[in-house]
């Protein structure tokens, strides 16, 4: 003990234990002079003296002294140990060892002195599974421990990990999320797993494509393939759709660890969702075949509208139907009016004519397919296609094009259209030759169908769209038809007997439509003499073109698709909303979403409504990879869409990454080990080192000890003793 | 043709004017095109009543439009004049002025889509028609001029391709318009074309065409031919389409 061991802690504040000091010393000066009036001045200074002491050391007891001690302690080590469980750990590990999970398993447990259990003597040890996400193992369960999900995220890992564990053990191959820049840095010892050397495989590891393109425009994806152990291989890499290929490009693997990035181009001239995948074939002793492919949507949608409008005469139902056209900044019109047949007489040299060949040949056997909609407007069409040319048409029709016949007296062409190929793709029956009427006004209405249908809802407002068609002028000519079953009549005329006079259909994957008279232009110029506005006319023929070019705007549903993350064993959530319109016409009823596996079967799926009351959440869980099928259907409508869903493995670098572990242990500070290291001695060497110690401080306090309590009895008896020698008492 | 902005301007231009509109009758079938002549107070609106006949008869022979040889004769303030393909106008003298629902209706139909052929039938320049006829479309007008059509305005290339311009008297070698966009909705001429086309019962030409004689008839007919498709097609002749046969037969 030095008496730099002492200290005090006052349990009074240090002025009062001085002012008592104070007073003790001034009474002990007071006894002095008494006693010096009795005994001869040095006993009398000894019995003050005993006096003094006691009392100072009965008030220093208020200074509350006590010794202390320091003392270094030892802490038993807390360690993770953190296997990685991600997908990659399926693939073959180091030869002869199973797989690479089997292999990290086996460095735990194997051996006569299995590694975990000497580490458990060692230390405090909590066994961790590093997949998708970090979760808790139990020792007992590690045999049944199974790999699978994307990698780990090891950064995010060592953060929960901190401040709980002093270190963290890792087997893994490598292939894990880490961020060199981490400031919490926990040290990781990092044990490798797998062989490097060995491994060979061929992976298109990373596209850059749009989920969107236009018809007709040149699409470039970006394409990486990285390959390892297939030095001086050509292989080409394709892109198909389904099992048609649409391009390729060949490859040489120049290195034994070789990246290449190349650039695939297509023109899309086929509207709507195509599912593409590039690829490269399976190599010899691949340890890894299904990366060698990924699955992608791409959206073909077409940056103009391209219509092409045969007129049979110059009329004004062609002049305003083109200015209509013309006002819509995304149509593209391609017009041919006839303005003689061949019956008519022309009576100057060439020079002094306009007129130019109707391109026929070019139009309806080549270039059909460029245009997303054909109209016939009152076109006496034998006089100008032969029968092919209507094969052509229905072949456009039921490939996706759209189609529109106006009216007029040349519609039904004299009945020539009866069992052709147009007839067939018609909503509607045709009479014959007689059947166009110019001999009475028609007045026009909604059919129950045309209240709802997008064309002829010119407005939300239910009242005032009802309003507006009433207000229509009447029409000067029709043609009379009959629908088909698979029509549906929007707007009907006359009285009685109605006539159609708006028709739709479907046939095949396109869409067509009737308007049976060549006076609707009076819609327009009607209203304006009415001294209202054009809009209606305007907005159907923007309607009428849009819905039957199927605009995603007309749409009555609109959904969104999870862009990213589309892994078996992920679900899917997908947003959807119902138009409006849809939603106030009181027939909301009841929204489902139904779920087609890549077999067609149904799978389970939910929906609810999210957020605003015509917006909804549908979710399912992909089981499997492959193209899935979306059903969303409303009581006024229905949407399919489609869903890849990819491989986990999908764009997988399998191979084992060694070298980032040894960058991972760099930057914690931690230790990079090899397979041929005596794990358990490595790991303890380097556990000493961060092993923790510290200092523990022990202080007994001095007043309390007898000897204290005894040495103030010993003054005490002194001065009674001396005091009774020398008589005082 | 009207853009959209033009559009909207026109609405509420068009909104404004709603008030003057009376009732449309609504009645009779329109055919796709036929003649509708205003008929206006004071002047001579009708300087040449047997113009129809030859014309349409012409148009049916040489063209596949859907014509009647039937003439509507409507004032300014009746509202079928919206329903007429073609609004023909025509005088030789001074005519008293359009009232303000006059002057506004044919504001709306002309910024609206319609088209208005006038024709003074005087064989001179600037007497009474022209000069009141001028004064007037700058009234309903007012921002708009008439001016003369370029050589290559579609209106001289609807059908023939035309170099002369016909008519009974070789007044203007032009003619004039008011040009909307692309639209020309107001077409002037002074040559008196109607004067070229009309016949007697008899089919006798009623009047001769001077100095040019027949050729200058026969242009005559084929410009009306060309007015005619144009009311109908717009500036379709201008689509690219077009472009190198045009130019091909022009070269030749």
């Amino acid at each position: 003990m030095t008496l730099g061991q002492i200290a005090i802690s006052p349990v009074f504040p240090l002025w009062l234990i001085f002012l008592l000091l104070s007073l003790g010393l001034g009474a002990t000066i007071f006894q002095y002079w008494l006693l010096r009036k009795r005994l001869r001045s040095p006993r009398a200074a000894v019995l003050s003296l005993l006096r003094l002491g006691a009392l100072f050391l009965i008030i220093s007891f208020a200074l509350n002294p006590f010794l202390w001690a320091r003392k270094e302690q030892k802490v038993t080590q807390s360690l993770a140990i953190l296997l990685d469980t991600s997908q990659s750990m399926n693939l073959p590990g180091a030869p002869g060892r199973g797989s690479r999970l089997d292999e990290a398993k086996g460095a735990l447990l194997d051996g006569p002195m299995p590694l975990l259990k000497s580490l458990t003597e060692r230390f405090n040890i909590k066994l961790f599974g590093l997949g998708e996400s970090l979760r808790s193992l139990e020792t007992e369960n590690l045999g049944n421990l199974k790999a699978g999900g994307k990698e780990g995220d090891l950064t995010e890992a060592t953060e929960k990990l901190a401040g709980k564990h002093s270190m963290v053990v890792l087997l893994s191959d490598g292939n894990l999320k880490w961020k060199s820049d981490f400031s919490r840095r926990l040290p990781v010892v990092a044990v490798p797993i797998g062989d490097p050397k060995g491994y060979q495989d061929i992976l298109i590891k990373a596209i850059q494509a749009p989920a969107m393109a236009f018809r007709g425009r040149k699409v470039v994806i970006d394409v990486t393939v990285k390959g390892y152990g297939y030095k001086g291989l050509t292989i080409p890499v394709h892109l198909k759709e389904g099992r048609k290929l649409i391009t390729a490009k060949n490859i040489s693997f120049n290195e034994n660890t070789a990246e290449i990035t190349i650039h695939l181009s297509f023109t899309p001239e086929e509207l709507g969702s195509h599912h593409l995948s590039i690829g490269v074939s399976p190599q010899f002793g691949e340890s890894l075949t299904s990366n060698n492919t990924v699955s992608f949507s791409l959206k073909v949608m077409k940056d103009k509208i391209r219509i092409l409008m045969i007129s049979g005469c110059p009329s004004l139902s062609y002049r305003f139907m083109r200015m209509a056209f013309k006002n819509d900044p995304s149509i593209d019109l391609l017009s041919f009016v006839v303005l003689r047949t061949p019956s008519d007489i022309m009576n100057v040299p060439l020079q002094e004519q306009s007129l130019i060949p109707l391109p026929i040949e070019t139009l309806f056997a080549k270039e059909l397919k460029s245009f997303d909609l054909l109209i016939f407007d009152n076109l006496p069409s034998h006089l100008y296609l032969k029968l092919t040319y209507f094969e052509s048409i229905r072949e456009f029709v039921r490939g996706g094009g759209s189609f529109a016949m106006i009216g007029g007296p040349f519609f039904s062409d004299e009945g020539r259209y009866i069992g052709s190929p147009i007839e067939e793709i018609l909503p509607v029956r045709q009479f014959g030759r007689e059947d166009y009427r110019r001999d009475a006004s028609w007045r026009v209405r909604l059919s129950r169908a045309g209240k709802d249908h997008p064309i002829t809802r010119l407005s939300p407002d239910e009242a005032y769209n009802l309003d507006l068609w009433e207000e229509m002028p009447p029409l000067d000519g029709i043609n009379l038809l009959v629908a088909k079953n698979s029509g549906t009549i929007l707007l009907e005329g006359g009285d009685g007997n109605p006539q159609p006079i708006l028709t739709v259909g479907q046939y095949g994957s396109g869409r067509v439509l009737v308007l049976a008279t060549d006076y609707s232009w009076k819609w327009y110029m009607g209203m304006v003499a009415k001294g209202k506005d054009n809009w209606p006319y305007l907005r159907l023929v923007e309607r009428m073109v849009r819905w039957l070019t199927k605009d995603p705007s007309l749409d009555s549903i609109h959904i969104t698709l999870p862009e990213k993350g589309r892994w078996v064993g992920q679900e899917m959530e997908i947003r959807f909303k119902v138009r409006e319109e849809d939603f106030l016409s009181g027939r909301k009823g009841v929204v489902s979403l139904s779920v087609l596996d890549p077999q067609g079967l149904k799978i389970k799926s939910q929906v609810k409504t999210a957020g605003p009351r015509n917006e909804y959440l549908g979710s399912f869980l992909p089981e499997k990879e492959g193209t899935y099928t979306l059903k969303i259907e409303t009581p006024t409508s229905r949407l399919e869409e489609h869903l890849i869903i990819a491989s986990p493995t999908e764009g997988l670098d399998g191979r084992p990454h060694p070298e980032r572990l040894k960058t991972i242990s760099a930057d914690t500070g931690g230790r990079f080990l090899s397979s041929e290291d005596d794990l358990l001695k490595e790991i303890e060497t380097y556990a000493e080192k961060t092993e923790s110690r510290f200092i523990e401080l022990k202080s007994s306090p001095l007043w309390g000890k007898p000897y204290s309590f005894l040495f103030i009895l010993v003054l005490l008896t002194t001065e009674w003793y001396l005091r009774r020698r020398w008589g005082l008492l | 043709m009207i853009s959209r902005r033009g559009f909207l301007s026109l609405l509420a231009l068009g909104l404004a004017q709603g008030l003057f509109l009376p009732k449309l009758s609504l009645c009779a079938p329109f055919p796709q095109f036929f003649f509708t002549q205003v008929k206006y107070r004071g002047g001579e609106w009708d300087p040449n009543p047997q113009f129809v006949e030859a014309i349409v008869e012409e148009l049916e022979l040489r063209t596949s439009i859907d014509s009647s040889n039937e003439r509507r004769i409507l004032t300014l303030s009746d509202p079928d004049l919206f329903f007429s393909p073609f609004l023909y106008m025509a005088g030789k003298y001074a005519f008293e002025p359009f009232t303000p629902q006059e002057r506004a209706m044919l504001r709306r139909y002309i910024t609206f889509g319609g088209f208005l052929f006038v024709e003074d039938t005087m064989g001179a320049k600037g007497f009474g028609f022209d000069q009141t006829f001028r004064k007037e479309i700058k009234e309903i007008l007012p921002n708009q001029e008439l001016k003369k059509l370029p050589p290559d305005h579609p209106v001289f290339q609807t059908f023939y391709l035309i170099g002369n311009i016909g008519g009974r008297q070789k007044v203007n070698p032009y003619l004039e318009g008011i040009t909307i966009d692309n639209w020309t909705p107001v077409i002037y001429s002074q040559n008196d074309l109607s004067g070229a086309w009309a016949i007697d019962k008899f089919g006798k030409w009623v009047n001769d065409c001077r100095p040019g004689g027949e050729a200058q008839r026969s242009s005559a007919f084929k410009l009306g031919i060309n007015i005619i498709i144009y009311s109908l097609t717009s500036d379709y002749k201008k689509d690219l389409v077009h472009h190198p046969f045009i130019k091909r037969r022009q070269n030749l």
